[in-house]
């Protein structure tokens, strides 16, 4: 397969590399960048694990060639914290006892951003629908929708169900 | 105190910063990539393997066959935990589709494909069966030649006068249900990294049963158990998938071979499926009851699907025997547990191991039998419940029973007696359901722990505890905590690392909190006893006259005068004090014949109840509230202990609802989460509620699974009581529903 150079933005950083051209992102990420944050599983976009942010929206980078993001900027969970400061949504996932085994936390927490970037206000109902792409084989769904409504600007508890 | 505190889980910044360090993640230099090579027929004679091409493929650096396993000095080809039927890769014959038969190392994943491609095999195909209950007749092809009728185990129980029994019986009540083939699905995969160096063996493994991969190993390899190491990273989630012996003989065969470089094996998400799976299980109950309610005999026959090696069926049957029965007075019982080769992967255990088909099978037919006597299913459970002082069915008395209580606190959470929509025109129906389960925890194990104290005061709590997501290391070391009278934040736990960490039976069938917890006060207490006899002296006082609480050891009479652990320690001059523990439980021989003794230390008891709408034009069945209870003893940790309790329910809602792994003559052909679907935010009810049942005084009991069997049969009873039809066959598709709810009205009932 053939070599491509490509440039990417992660989490702040541009980065030359050479990587075949069929390769995704995920891999890339894992594998060249040595960020272990987005995680395999399924393999084909349906469980959500490897889930980062692409200019602010959530993708399965398992679906994506890096030669596709080129340019774009990229955001994994390892970009989330700054300064050694917990990203507000990280701390509410551990006030919330929000995971178990979490393999799939980081790209719910990432999924929860990008929520919070679409959706100034979120009811139940958006929170279920727009996280239904996180699979939690533990089943901690109930403690991460306490944690996501406690994200919002207002934890307004009259849009609970 | 420690315990009872909602502590978060200690590595809390890893787990939600992306650095939780998962075999998965594990890179070493030099690392080569393993791969599978695996049949495509289900049973079958190999009659030419040609590896050669793919050996000289550049950037291969091994191919294993079953080749390197004959001749003198080479490792045993054949393992198991407790029958050794199963090949690490097939030798010349291969008994299901998918089972390993070479094993590649390669410098990438490329090049390892390439390899794969390369691999030449003929096959002369054999008869195969599928079917648990076809596969005990007379002319079934046979797998094992030692076992002619392809039954593995058969686990029996006898208890009282069943003639007599039935021949009282004023009803007689007869159903059959079935569970299908399920997949664990750990979101991460199953993952061992292999590496073989100076005659030594380490494995860096998401496992469940260090102990039990170390000594497997040992003995594949001829190894004393001391050279092969053990080392378990936090697991990406385990439920019973990631116990026993899994894909770690392949990862060690293959740094066998290679000499020095670390393999790494990761299974693929359709591999997942062809390592291990749920027992398929159909079973068949029987029950006679007399008019007002009161049980006379009961008689249940249990084919479970083991697949083509035995791994843990040969004991789960036993376990799973017991847990068909259900939590009920029956003067007369009698059990049949077959454990079946068929030509499928293999069956092993799947969180509420043995019991989620079970309980499936005897809470459905509890309402069945509620139904004919025309009496509310509550009742009749209420009537019939085992109690504190009743003998279950193995001839043991039984203490710590609180059924009543688990199932009193799931109806009232539901409202059993409040009325339920009725909307008349509507297409939607509402119903409610309740189910009990009932479960012994394995029997005859024992657990270890060593806890190290710095003079710096910091506590290490060493233990072969897997963690796998429950949180079991910071239920430990709230447990020591407490024990020692000092902060959690004083305590880390390390482990398992079989070099490092002493042994443990399992981290499997909800054992953990109690049987290490135990261990670890005996530990603790040792503990506190040496930090008293070093202090004596310098207290100058006898050693009777002195307590240790809150990380000093003071004069009972005078609390003020002490001294601090961390000075204890100095002014003896040492650096730190080491203490083991140790916990076990010896009980579980039942008689072959009769299936009569002491079948565990404690009963797992647990309830469900919920209330479902059923769309009566689609099937389709929606879970509006589901509570659920668990008897915990005491809880170390609320916040944890509710994640146990609800994360059960929602992985029962999938077994329940959705998950079905489909089969076509050998081939699974849903082997991805596509189609076959895990249940996500969307199929949880909108009112989830848990409760974990303490009493004063009582143990911490596990809580891994209480609430997952209930599941299917309360949303079935619901089902039943919404619109009349008794789903026997799991899942509860909408498909089976609307079939059942038509073929009601055709008979124009």
């Amino acid at each position: 397969m053939d070599n491509k150079t490509v440039t990417l933005h992660v989490n702040g950083q541009s980065h030359a590399l050479e990587i075949p051209s069929g390769q995704i992102l995920l891999e890339t990420l894992r594998e060249d960048l040595d960020l272990g944050g987005a995680r395999g599983s399924c393999g084909i976009g349906m469980c959500g694990t490897c889930t980062v942010l692409l200019d602010g929206k959530a993708i399965s980078s398992c679906l994506m060639l890096t030669i596709q993001v080129e340019g774009k900027h990229i955001t994994t969970i390892e970009g989330l914290s700054q300064n050694g400061e917990l990203h507000p949504v990280q701390q509410a996932y551990i006030d919330h006892g929000a995971f178990q085994c979490a393999y799939c936390t980081p790209g719910l927490i990432l999924s929860t951003v990008a929520l919070l970037n679409e959706h100034e206000n979120p009811d139940d109902a958006t929170i279920r629908e727009y996280l239904s792409g996180n699979l939690c084989r533990c089943g901690s769904y109930v403690n991460i929708l306490n944690a996501v409504r406690a994200c919002r600007p207002v934890d307004d508890q009259s849009h609970s169900v | 105190m420690a315990i009872g505190e909602p502590v978060p889980m200690l590595d809390s910044v890893a787990r939600v910063s992306g650095t939780v360090p998962y075999a998965a993640n594990l890179k070493l230099p030099d690392m080569l990539v393993g791969k599978v090579f695996r049949s495509s027929a289900p049973h079958a004679l190999i009659t030419r393997l040609d590896v050669s091409a793919a050996e000289q493929l550049p950037g291969v650096a091994a191919i294993v066959t079953a080749a390197d396993f004959t001749g003198e000095d080479t490792p045993n080809l054949h393992f198991g935990s407790t029958i050794q039927d199963q090949p690490i890769i097939a030798d010349d014959r291969v008994r299901f589709i998918g089972e390993p038969v070479a094993l590649i190392a390669a410098e990438s994943d490329g090049i390892a494909d390439q390899a794969m491609d390369l691999i030449e095999m003929e096959y002369k195909e054999l008869s195969a069966i599928f079917d648990a209950e076809a596969a005990m007749l007379p002319n079934a092809p046979t797998l094992h030649e030692t076992f002619p009728q392809n039954i593995m185990r058969h686990a029996k129980l006898r208890h009282g006068d069943i003639e007599a029994g039935f021949a009282v019986a004023d009803e007689i009540i007869e159903e059959i249900f079935t569970s299908p083939v399920a997949q664990q699905a750990s979101l991460e995969p199953q993952v061992a990294i292999a590496q073989w160096k100076d005659n030594k063996l380490t494995i860096w493994t998401g496992s469940q049963s260090p102990y039990t991969v170390r000594s497997v190993l040992a003995s594949i390899f001829g190894l004393e158990p001391e050279t092969v190491r053990i080392i378990v990273p936090p697991l990406g989630g385990g439920f019973g998938g990631k116990g026993n012996i899994r894909t770690q003989p392949m990862a060690a065969a293959l740094a066998w071979k290679v000499r020095g470089r670390p393999v790494k094996l990761v299974m693929t998400r359709a591999e997942e499926f062809l390592t291990v799976t749920k027992h398929a299980a159909k079973i068949k109950i029987k029950s006679g009851v007399k008019l007002d309610g009161t049980f006379t005999a009961r008689k249940v026959t249990v084919y479970w699907n083991s697949g083509a090696y035995a791994s843990s069926s040969a004991h789960l049957v036993q376990a799973g025997m017991l847990r068909t029965i259900g939590p009920y007075r029956i003067p007369a019982v009698h059990v049949d547990s077959y454990g079946i080769y068929t030509n499928l992967p293999i069956a092993a255990a799947y969180r509420g191991a043995m019991s989620s088909q079970g309980v499936f099978a005897h809470e459905s037919h509890m309402d069945t039998i509620a139904h004919r006597l025309g009496v509310d299913p509550l009742e009749l459970r209420k009537k019939n419940l085992l109690r504190t002082d009743n003998t279950f069915a193995t001839g043991e008395p039984l203490s710590d029973v609180y059924f009543l209580d688990c199932l009193q606190a799931v109806v009232d959470g539901v409202g059993w007696h409040e009325p339920l929509p009725r909307r008349n025109g509507s297409v939607k129906k509402h119903g409610r359901g309740t189910a009990v389960m009932m479960k012994n925890t394995i029997a005859n194990s024992s657990s270890e722990c060593r806890i190290k104290l710095d003079s710096d005061g910091h506590v290490v709590v060493y233990i072969s505890t897997v963690e796998m997501g429950q949180g079991g290391h910071t239920a430990m070391a709230q447990i020591a905590a407490e024990a020692l009278g000092m902060p959690i934040e004083a305590l880390s736990v390390s482990g398992p690392d079989t070099a490092k960490t002493p042994p443990d039976a399992q981290t499997a069938a909800s054992r953990n909190t109690y049987m290490m917890g135990n261990a670890v006060l005996d530990a603790a207490a040792s503990l506190r006893k040496q930090l008293a006899v070093a202090a004596a002296p310098i207290l100058e006082c006898p050693l009777e006259d002195l307590s240790v609480a809150d990380g000093y050891v003071l004069v009972t009479s005078q609390p003020r005068e002490r001294i601090s652990y961390s000075e204890v320690l100095r002014t003896n001059n040492v650096t730190a004090l080491t203490a083991m523990g140790k916990y076990t439980t010896n009980v579980g021989d039942l008689d072959p014949e009769t299936g009569q003794g002491i079948s565990t230390t404690h009963w797992h008891q647990g309830a469900g109840a919920c209330e479902v709408e059923v769309d009566t034009k689609t099937g389709k069945v929606t879970v509006l509230r589901y509570h659920s209870a668990a008897f915990a003893g005491r809880v170390v940790n609320p916040m944890l202990a509710g994640l146990q309790n609800d994360g059960n329910v929602i992985y029962g809602l999938g077994a329940a609802l959705l998950e079905e792994v489909a089969i076509d003559t050998g081939q699974i052909t849903n082997p991805n989460f596509s189609d076959y679907m895990l249940p996500s935010f969307l199929d949880i009810p909108v009112e989830l509620k848990n409760v974990s049942l303490e009493v004063e005084g009582s143990s911490f009991y596990g809580i891994g699974e209480m609430t997952l069997p209930p599941v299917a049969p309360a949303i079935a009873n619901a089902i039943y009581d919404a619109v009349g039809v008794r789903i026997r066959d799991l899942p509860l598709t909408a498909e089976r529903v609307l079939r059942a709810i038509q073929e009601r009205t055709d008979h124009g009932q």
